[in-house]
């Protein structure tokens, strides 16, 4: 279960970003800001690989004290972080990967519709559904 | 790395922000400044068994490094302490005398025992030297201050290799004594041996070290080695088997560890290599964790010093290079060869040895990782552990492994030490910025850097240091990116951690508030409030520029560079978004105030630009010009406006002040506006005004406003997407300012533009046909230049009624008299309106009359039976248009023409300008009298005729008519009656037709039409017939023009062949009669005079006498009482144009009596194609009388 879902533009500003106790969303915004910095890292060291080798999940970004931070590349450099909270030990590294690819498939959904300008806040109802649903069902 | 100690020390999964390690240490009492570089620097001395301060400063290169503590005894004034402080650490390393090994030092001014006490872990930690600084003036104070240095060097008693006491001030006997460890100097500024002394002081320690690196590295086995270990391990010591192998092989492994520290501190990294080796084995295989850790580490520096002579702690110049003689290049961990710290060394198996011995630059991570740990299973070691970690990182960063270097450090994040002191806290928060600022983590960096901030102002904090949370929040902007120029906001929409960085905004507003700088939270605060705009909610609006409001109040928000004292400079903030302009129009003058070019000189402008009439090249630069370019021009002095299209984005009610524009090039005194925006109003007008005060090139380049009390300038280049029609426009010099009065009330109509002129003023006035209306119209020179040139035109708006005579008339003599019109002067100027139009020709009507049967008859028409003909016409059944046309008798007739007055004057008028004022003239003109029919009636005279004129009364009041010579004639409203009035004939040929009329009426209808409405005016003069309405006390003309066709004006022509009997000398005509004697002879001549343009003739007369009897019987047997003397037939040859010719004879009358002649022609010789009327002759009268008797 999700606390928190941030799609980060090619040029790291958000383009959505949702959490679930809203009170905290400052905190979310920091959590993710700062794991930009290791996402940054990790895909400056991948883009030495081969870019269909690529592996899109790029795993545990670091952990905090209560939450652990996940990270997430498309092959256009959007950014998904996701943060879990440390105390869901059921979560494995399978079930987030499988969570990101589902945030991947309703992200190009997004991308694909017409009216949607590439770099603007997402505003989608579909896409806002989906990352409800990932926040609250265990996956 | 984390999960390296997840399971060693589950205590520590919370993290450091948290302090709950259970054994809380002593705080140490917190003193220093923050943001001092050197991590030891901050903390005063304190005493205790673990240590507790770490220095995060620390790098692996310290490890080679003696301590060497510098302080002052006794009142030594700050400044004077660091200056002689940064003169002896200036020495920072030395090459030993007949060795070319180097020594380095770490100097400090505090360093608390207690890390002291962990000397014998890590050497480097040992304070070695001590070096204290005072004042002493008299001699009698120098025991004491003697004594002082005594009692400094207990507190590092035990460790201390050697030290040595500078001594300021003192002079005479006492400083006259050679002493090695004291040395004396008159004052601060006379003190050039410091540095030799310090070399010397090095030396010495040197010397020391040496013969302990050679005492404990040669008694390897001998008697006993003493148990070296650190302070809390001590108790667990007590009772331990001594003699036990394990015993020993742990006293070997940390002596051999020692060693190879000592080994490190003297400059032989090899040497060091070795123990550090050799320990790292003993001490493995009788698990003494904690200095197999330190063995590691060790091993790990003294690869770092070998790999990376450059240094890790990044502080430039705390390493220099030794010499030339080592090599710059670092990474190369495999250099057979290579130079060491020792010079050149011959001996190839040592070479060999320290290629194995020495750790690849992935080993040395490997055993950091180990190292820590084995140090993370004491609780006491934690600043160990932590002060590994930075070291770690640091060399991580040199390798540029930011990922594991990123997981050390959150290991470091994690490492509780105890109870922090706020100071503590800022400290280590600073540290971790800036270490993960080293790996390129700038987001963390920054986020650490707040939390700094942030601790700096903590509420527990008896006096909060804003100063320094300001500061440190400065330094997280980039971390944020987030530069606090607005112009890089202006590139498209903002894309950014807005509410990050809303955040760090709202921190700096509040934190330069309570440095109790307003200028800087206003600044700030208009930042956050441009730049964020689109990201704050309504409430977040309302909350911000309240609070703005109230910081302006205090200190206005300015337009200047705002500079920070450690050079950040703010650069301003216009509100380019409060409110937000979307167009920017420059306006032109209103039409009667614009400035017009003499058509010549534009002329001229025109052909000197180019030779060409069309180039497109010349069309597309034109297109480029006028982007920026205006076509029209603006006059100094006057008031010039620019339209802004402005939406105010705020959820509240705006108010704009002091709005006003930013010109250059022209002196331009600006007009500021005050206005109010609704709440999210849409496009919204507002006009900005000013004057120009001299002449050239204006460029509009923004606005200024003044929003909550913040002043902002905002150049339209810096505005995005605004739509501008240009911005440079012309000024020329000053013009005079007419303004017009007039007599007649202001009409509310305005004419149809179709001219396309502007008309600025509108009278309008009603009229019956033909009134006259004098218009007087006042000129005032409002302006301040004097009026000396004025025209006046006119023109008539296309109408489609004919119009008789001059609609407008004026004269402009007189009011040209009064000039030049001084500025505040009046002249004025009179027009006369005439109104003079066809109502008659209304056919229908015209024809209803005639269908009535109306003759010619003489009789005049009663009047009853006149009023029946208006319903009549109403309810003919003709077709509608026709007869809304014509049958409405009081249909009113407008006319509309516009006066125009070119005027100018002062510097303008030198420049070729003038302005145009237009008067626009409305007059609605009823119908008076017309005449539904006009004919003739020749008169007795051949030279006159009647005219007889049904004139129609079609006004609602009574009106008196009267021609020229005649009486008046009374008509009641509605009334047709006959009037008849004798008139000259005339004599049309003899008008003037000018040579130029000629040629502009080429079309011969045109020419005729031409020359029948100039015959019309001559019959109008002629006839003179007014109209006069007493209960109006309105009078006017009445004008025949229109109904005058070609038959009656045929009548009325004056025949070209002019015959003119004479009898007796005396010219008759039609009423004279001529006496005559019975029995005398009375000459008779008949002369033609031929006015036409072709010869006439010849023709014959025959004068043909006969008596009337006045009852219809005319008789011709006058044989007997007539006798010709001579012929009674005259002949006249053919006569030229102009000339004339005379016939003569005589009549002999036998008889009294009345008698005619009759003169006729002879049919014969009349040629045809004259028409008969050029014949007519009159008929004489002649008297006869009998003879006076009484003569």
């Amino acid at each position: 279960m999700a606390v928190c879902i941030a799609v980060i533009a090619k040029e790291n500003y958000p383009l959505y970003i949702r959490s679930i106790p809203a009170e905290q969303e400052l905190k979310f915004h920091y959590t993710v800001h700062t794991s930009l910095d290791v996402v940054d890292e990790k895909v400056s060291a991948m883009g030495k690989a081969l870019v269909d080798q690529r592996e899109l999940y790029l795993g545990l970004l670091y952990p905090t004290e209560d939450y652990k931070v996940y990270g997430y590349v498309t092959n256009s450099k959007v950014k998904f972080v996701m943060v879990v909270d440390s105390s869901n030990t059921a979560l494995r590294d399978n079930e987030i990967r499988s969570m990101f690819r589902k945030l991947h498939n309703s992200y190009t959904d997004v991308m694909c519709n017409p009216f949607y300008n590439p770099g603007d806040r997402i505003h989608s109802r579909a896409f806002d559904n989906m990352v409800t649903s990932m926040m609250v069902q265990v996956c | 790395m984390r999960d390296l100690h997840r399971g060693s020390r589950p205590d520590c999964a919370t993290p450091g922000f948290r302090s709950v390690r259970p054994e809380a240490r002593r705080v140490p009492p917190p003193v220093g400044t923050l943001g001092s570089r050197r991590g030891g620097d901050w903390l005063l001395g304190t005493s205790g068994s673990t240590m507790s301060v770490p220095d995060y400063m620390q790098c692996a290169e310290d490890h080679q490094t003696l301590l060497v503590v510098v302080q002052p005894v006794g009142i030594v004034s700050e400044e004077n302490f660091f200056r002689i402080y940064k003169r002896i650490s200036s020495v920072s390393q030395i090459n030993v005398r007949d060795s070319q090994r180097v020594l380095y030092i770490r100097y400090r001014h505090h360093y608390p025992p207690e890390n002291n006490e962990w000397g014998d872990f890590q050497t480097h930690r040992k304070v070695v030297g001590l070096i204290t600084v005072t004042d002493c003036f008299s001699a009698k104070d120098w025991p004491q201050t003697f004594e002082k240095f005594h009692v400094q060097k207990e507190i590092y008693g035990s460790t201390l290799y050697d030290s040595r006491l500078f001594v300021f001030g003192l002079q005479g006997e006492i400083a006259e004594q050679p002493r090695t460890d004291v040395a004396f100097y008159p004052n601060y500024d006379e003190c050039e041996s410091v540095e030799k002394r310090i070399e010397d002081f090095i030396e010495s320690l040197f010397i020391v070290l040496e013969s302990k690196r050679l005492d404990r590295a040669t008694d390897k086995s001998g008697d006993k080695i003493p148990l070296l270990c650190v302070p809390f391990e001590k108790k667990d010591f007590v009772g331990l088997d001594t003699d036990s192998r394990h015993y020993k092989k742990r006293c070997q492994g940390r002596m051999r560890k020692h060693v190879g520290d000592l080994c490190l501190q003297a400059g032989m990294l090899q040497d060091s290599l070795v123990h550090y080796h050799m320990s790292v084995e003993l001490l493995r295989s009788v698990n003494d964790f904690l200095w197999l850790g330190a063995a590691l580490e060790g091993l790990c520096s003294a690869s770092v010093i070998y790999h990376y002579p450059g240094g890790t702690g990044g502080k430039a110049g705390a390493r220099r290079p030794q010499g030339s003689s080592l090599p710059a290049d670092t990474g190369n961990r495999h250099r057979p060869g290579a130079l060491t710290t020792n010079g050149i060394n011959a001996d190839t198996s040592t070479e060999i040895g320290r290629a194995k011995n020495c750790l690849s630059p992935e080993d040395i991570i490997d055993k950091y990782k180990e190292a820590i740990s084995y140090y993370s299973k004491y609780k006491n070691a934690g600043v160990i552990e932590l002060e590994a970690c930075v070291k770690a990182v640091r060399v991580l960063a040199i390798q540029k492994r930011s990922m594991e270097a990123s997981e050390f450090l959150q290991n470091a994040v994690y490492i509780n030490l105890r109870q922090l002191s706020e100071e503590e806290k800022i400290q280590r928060y600073s540290i971790l910025s800036e270490l993960y600022e080293l790996i390129g983590f700038h987001r963390k960096s920054a986020f650490f850097k707040r939390v700094a901030a942030m601790q700096c102002v903590a509420p527990s904090i008896a006096e909060p240091g804003w100063r320094a949370c300001y500061k440190l929040l400065l330094e997280t902007l980039p971390g944020y990116s987030l530069s606090l120029d607005p112009k890089d906001f202006n590139k498209g929409t903002h894309r950014g951690w807005a509410a990050v960085q809303m955040r760090l905004l709202h921190e700096l507003v509040y934190a330069s508030r309570r440095m109790g700088n307003p200028a800087l939270s206003v600044r700030h605060l208009s930042f956050l409030l441009q730049t964020m705009l689109d990201f704050l909610s309504d409430q977040e609006k309302k909350d911000v520029t309240q609070s703005l409001e109230s910081y302006t109040s205090k200190c206005p928000g300015t337009m200047e560079l705002l500079s920070l004292p450690d050079g950040l400079n703010l650069p301003p903030v216009p509100f380019t978004k409060l409110p937000i302009v979307r167009r920017v129009k420059l306006l032109n003058l209103p039409a009667s105030l614009r400035p017009q070019k003499m058509k010549s000189l534009l002329g001229q402008n025109m052909s000197a630009k180019s030779p060409f009439i069309y180039s497109p090249i010349i069309a597309h630069n034109r297109g480029e010009e006028r982007s920026k370019k205006i076509d029209f021009q603006w006059v100094q002095g006057d008031v010039c406006e620019v339209q802004l299209m402005v939406y105010n984005p705020m959820p509240f009610e705006l108010r704009v002040e002091n709005m006003g524009l930013l010109t250059s090039g022209v002196e331009f005194e600006s007009l500021p506006a005050a206005l109010s925006l609704p709440a999210e109003s849409g496009l919204y007008p507002v006009t900005l005004v000013g004057v120009p005060r001299s002449t050239g090139q204006i460029s509009i380049n923004g606005y200024h406003t003044t929003v909550f009390g913040v002043f902002s300038d905002c150049l339209l280049d810096s505005l995005p997407g605004i739509k501008t029609n240009g911005s440079t426009v012309e000024v020329i010099p000053a013009l005079p300012r007419l303004q017009i009065s007039t007599s007649l009330p202001r009409s509310a109509r305005t004419l149809q533009p179709s001219s396309g002129d502007e008309i600025s003023t509108n009278v309008s006035v009603q009229l019956y046909n033909g009134e006259t209306q004098q218009l007087d119209i006042k000129l005032e020179n409002i302006g301040t230049e004097p009026l000396e040139k004025l025209e006046v035109t006119s023109k008539i708006l296309t109408t489609k009624e004919k119009l008789y005579g001059d609609f407008l008339s004026w004269k402009l003599e007189e009011t040209l008299a009064q000039f030049p019109l001084q500025p505040g002067k009046t002249a004025t100027f009179t027009v006369n309106i005439k109104v003079k139009l066809d109502f008659s020709c209304q056919e229908n009507l015209l024809q209803d009359f005639n269908d009535d049967g109306i003759s010619v008859s003489g009789l005049p028409l009663s009047s009853p039976f006149r009023q029946v003909v208006k319903p009549r016409v109403d309810s003919k059944p003709v077709n509608p248009s026709e007869s809304s046309k014509a049958g409405d008798f009081s249909h009113v007739k407008t006319l509309e023409a516009i006066l125009n007055f070119k005027y100018s004057g002062g510097p303008g008028h030198i420049d070729g300008y003038y302005r145009n004022l237009s008067l626009g003239i409305h007059v609605e003109a009823e119908p008076s009298v017309f005449f539904t029919r006009v004919s003739t009636l020749p008169a007795t005279s051949t030279r006159q005729c009647h005219l007889l004129l049904d004139v129609f009364n079609s006004t609602e009041h009574e009106l008196t008519i009267s021609a020229k010579n005649n009486e008046e004639l009374i008509l009641h409203a509605g009334e047709c009656q006959r009037m008849a009035i004798q008139v000259d004939k005339f004599n049309f040929e003899s008008f003037p037709e000018s040579p130029a009329e000629r040629t502009q009426f080429t079309n011969p209808k045109q020419l005729e039409e031409e020359r029948q409405e100039a015959r019309g005016l001559e019959i109008n003069s002629k006839l003179d017939i007014h109209w006069n309405i007493p209960s109006l006390k309105r009078h006017g003309e009445a004008s025949v023009e229109g109904i005058l066709n070609q038959l009656v004006l045929e009548h009325l022509q004056l025949a070209p062949l002019q015959w003119d009997v004479l009898v007796d000398g005396q010219l008759c005509d039609c009423d004279v009669v001529a006496d005559c004697r019975v029995g005398d002879p009375i000459p008779l001549e008949v002369r033609l005079t031929n006015w036409s343009k072709r010869n006439v003739g010849p023709f014959a007369l025959t004068v043909i006498p006969y008596q009337d009897y006045q009852n219809g019987v005319h008789n011709y047997e006058l044989q007997d009482a007539i006798t010709f003397v001579g012929s009674n037939t005259f002949y006249i040859d053919s006569v030229r144009p102009t000339e004339n010719s005379v016939c003569l004879g005589a009549l002999l009358f036998l008889y009294t009596g009345d008698f005619y002649l009759n003169i006729k022609f002879h049919e014969d010789t009349t040629s045809k194609e004259l028409p008969l009327s050029w014949f007519c002759l009159p008929s004489v009268h002649i008297r006869a009388q009998g003879p006076d008797l009484q003569a």
